[in-house]
């Protein structure tokens, strides 16, 4: 937000950056091989609702278009509120490729009706020796980063350290630590 | 073509604007008056700086003190903290600090001098009172403060004001039949009543500049969490529960009225003029015409 804005108390949304979701595709190799992180073939996309009848009108678009795409693909989707109230749509499917190119898609929607602001974070999971661990995209950095739960609400820092250490030069990672935010109770 | 689901409210910015600019005029009369009385302004302003710099630069600690709010971690209060980092990151604002006042009443606010010196507060009250979803209507609110920087713009528009009532109290002591005081075309008195004129009118001014401010918090809020109606339950709950309330427990937080999200004041001999929040059937009225608004687009 602008100086002038915040002077004259002028709220906006913040703009979503949606196109280095990608980058997850072509870090894949690089994940599997270097940081030995497997895709577990789940992903999730959080956003917040609007109460409005054009944002509905937008969600049964997103559906229509996810059913179609379905068809093609062998994507398993289901919808789910969490506990705070956003909404996840959380995507099945083997190949991360096509996890990532739904995700995309469905974001894309939402931007094309004006909605794209509402986005909060993409989740992808995948799999170490160690337990599950997620990509969390930041819709509004534009950047990814691990997050690695453990028992309880605890997270294994040194674990997300190290993938971040490997994955620096292969994907835009968000460099601010203070805003890697936890997802506790993902449904993905 | 992109539509905008959310609107914009000129009106609002028209009436900043002329508040901020109002208030300007009255500050360079006074700076006027006092440059030709021969006050020594040059000190005054630094000596009110040198204050409102302490203000500005505490005012999170200060109004914490006051309010005998204690800042929480996130093992104390994971849920709130959660609700706040989710917010947080859908404006993409640095997490601002939690606390919680430990209060029956249904409240919240906001301080600090800047995003990342920036804390919120709740009572425990709201958090038994208000549904999950009202929660974060009163949170977005709070965190549309901190992205409006109203601290920082309500510090330096109270600048003058604050210099005039400085005058005020101090003229106050000063013998005005003494004639070496005078070194330019206004005696002392003179000087003294502007002082009060400007401090009176530049007191209306702000406490205008306040309200206008609160709607834009309002706005903001339904913004981030895309549902006006929250907010307006939210405060027609908070009111409610406050109207209740004992007036000893009211006496206790007045300090902090500027801060809150409705002031702990009730009673109809209070005038919307005087008071830091406009009304809630302003806020509600504003809200109602938010959710058209969004729904008509």
């Amino acid at each position: 937000m602008s100086w002038l804005d915040a002077l004259l108390g002028r709220s906006r949304p913040v703009k979503s950056k949606l196109e280095r979701l990608f980058a997850l595709t072509t870090a894949g190799i690089t994940l599997e091989v270097k940081a030995e992180l497997k895709p577990a073939g789940r992903a999730g996309i959080c956003f917040r609702p609007v109460t409005s009848s054009d944002f509905d009108a937008t969600r049964r678009e997103v559906e229509d278009l996810l059913a179609i795409s379905a068809k093609d693909t062998t994507t398993k989707v289901e919808q789910t509120r969490d506990k705070f109230g956003y909404l996840w749509i959380v995507l099945e499917d083997e190949d991360l490729e096509d996890l990532v190119a739904t995700a995309h898609m469905i974001s894309l929607t939402l931007e094309e009706h004006g909605f794209g602001e509402r986005l909060l974070a993409a989740v992808f999971k995948f799999v170490s020796k160690k337990g599950p661990a997620y990509w969390i995209y930041n819709y509004k950095r534009g950047a990814f980063y691990p997050f690695v739960p453990r028992t309880g609400d605890e997270r294994d820092n040194a674990e997300e350290l190290r993938i971040q250490a490997i994955m620096a030069k292969e994907m835009p990672l968000e460099p601010d630590l203070s805003k890697w935010y936890a997802l506790w109770g993902i449904p993905v | 073509m992109k539509r905008q689901w959310y609107g914009r409210d000129t009106e609002l910015s028209i009436r900043m604007i002329l508040v901020v600019f109002l208030l300007t005029a009255v500050y360079l009369l006074f700076i006027g008056v006092l440059w030709d009385a021969g006050v020594p302004t040059v000190w005054i302003i630094f000596l009110a700086g040198a204050m409102l710099a302490a203000q500005y630069f505490f005012s999170d600690k200060l109004v914490l003190m006051a309010t005998r709010a204690r800042e929480v971690s996130p093992a104390d209060a994971p849920e709130l903290h959660a609700r706040i980092e989710r917010l947080a990151a859908m404006v993409d604002l640095p997490k601002p600090k939690v606390a919680i006042m430990e209060h029956d009443m249904p409240n919240a606010f906001a301080t600090g001098r800047s995003p990342s010196h920036s804390v919120v507060a709740v009572t425990t009250g709201l958090m038994r009172t208000l549904s999950d979803e009202e929660i974060d209507a009163v949170l977005a609110h709070e965190l549309s403060h901190i992205r409006n920087r109203d601290v920082m713009v309500m510090t330096i528009a109270s600048f003058f004001s604050t210099v005039a009532y400085f005058l005020v109290r101090s003229l106050m002591y000063v013998r005005f039949d003494g004639g070496d005081r005078r070194k330019g075309g206004n005696p002392i008195i003179v000087v003294w009543l502007v002082a009060l004129l400007v401090w009176i009118v530049s007191f209306l001014l702000l406490r205008a500049l306040s309200r206008y401010r609160e709607l834009a918090a309002d706005r903001g809020s339904a913004i981030i969490t895309g549902a006006p109606s929250q907010l307006a339950s939210a405060l027609t709950k908070i009111s409610g529960v406050m109207g209740r309330i004992p007036k000893k427990d009211l006496r206790e937080v007045q300090g902090a009225n500027a801060f809150f999200i409705l002031p702990a004041v009730t009673g109809e001999s209070i005038m919307e003029l005087f008071s830091t929040h406009p009304s809630l059937k302003t806020r509600l009225d504003r809200l109602e015409r938010l959710s058209q608004e969004i729904e008509r687009l």
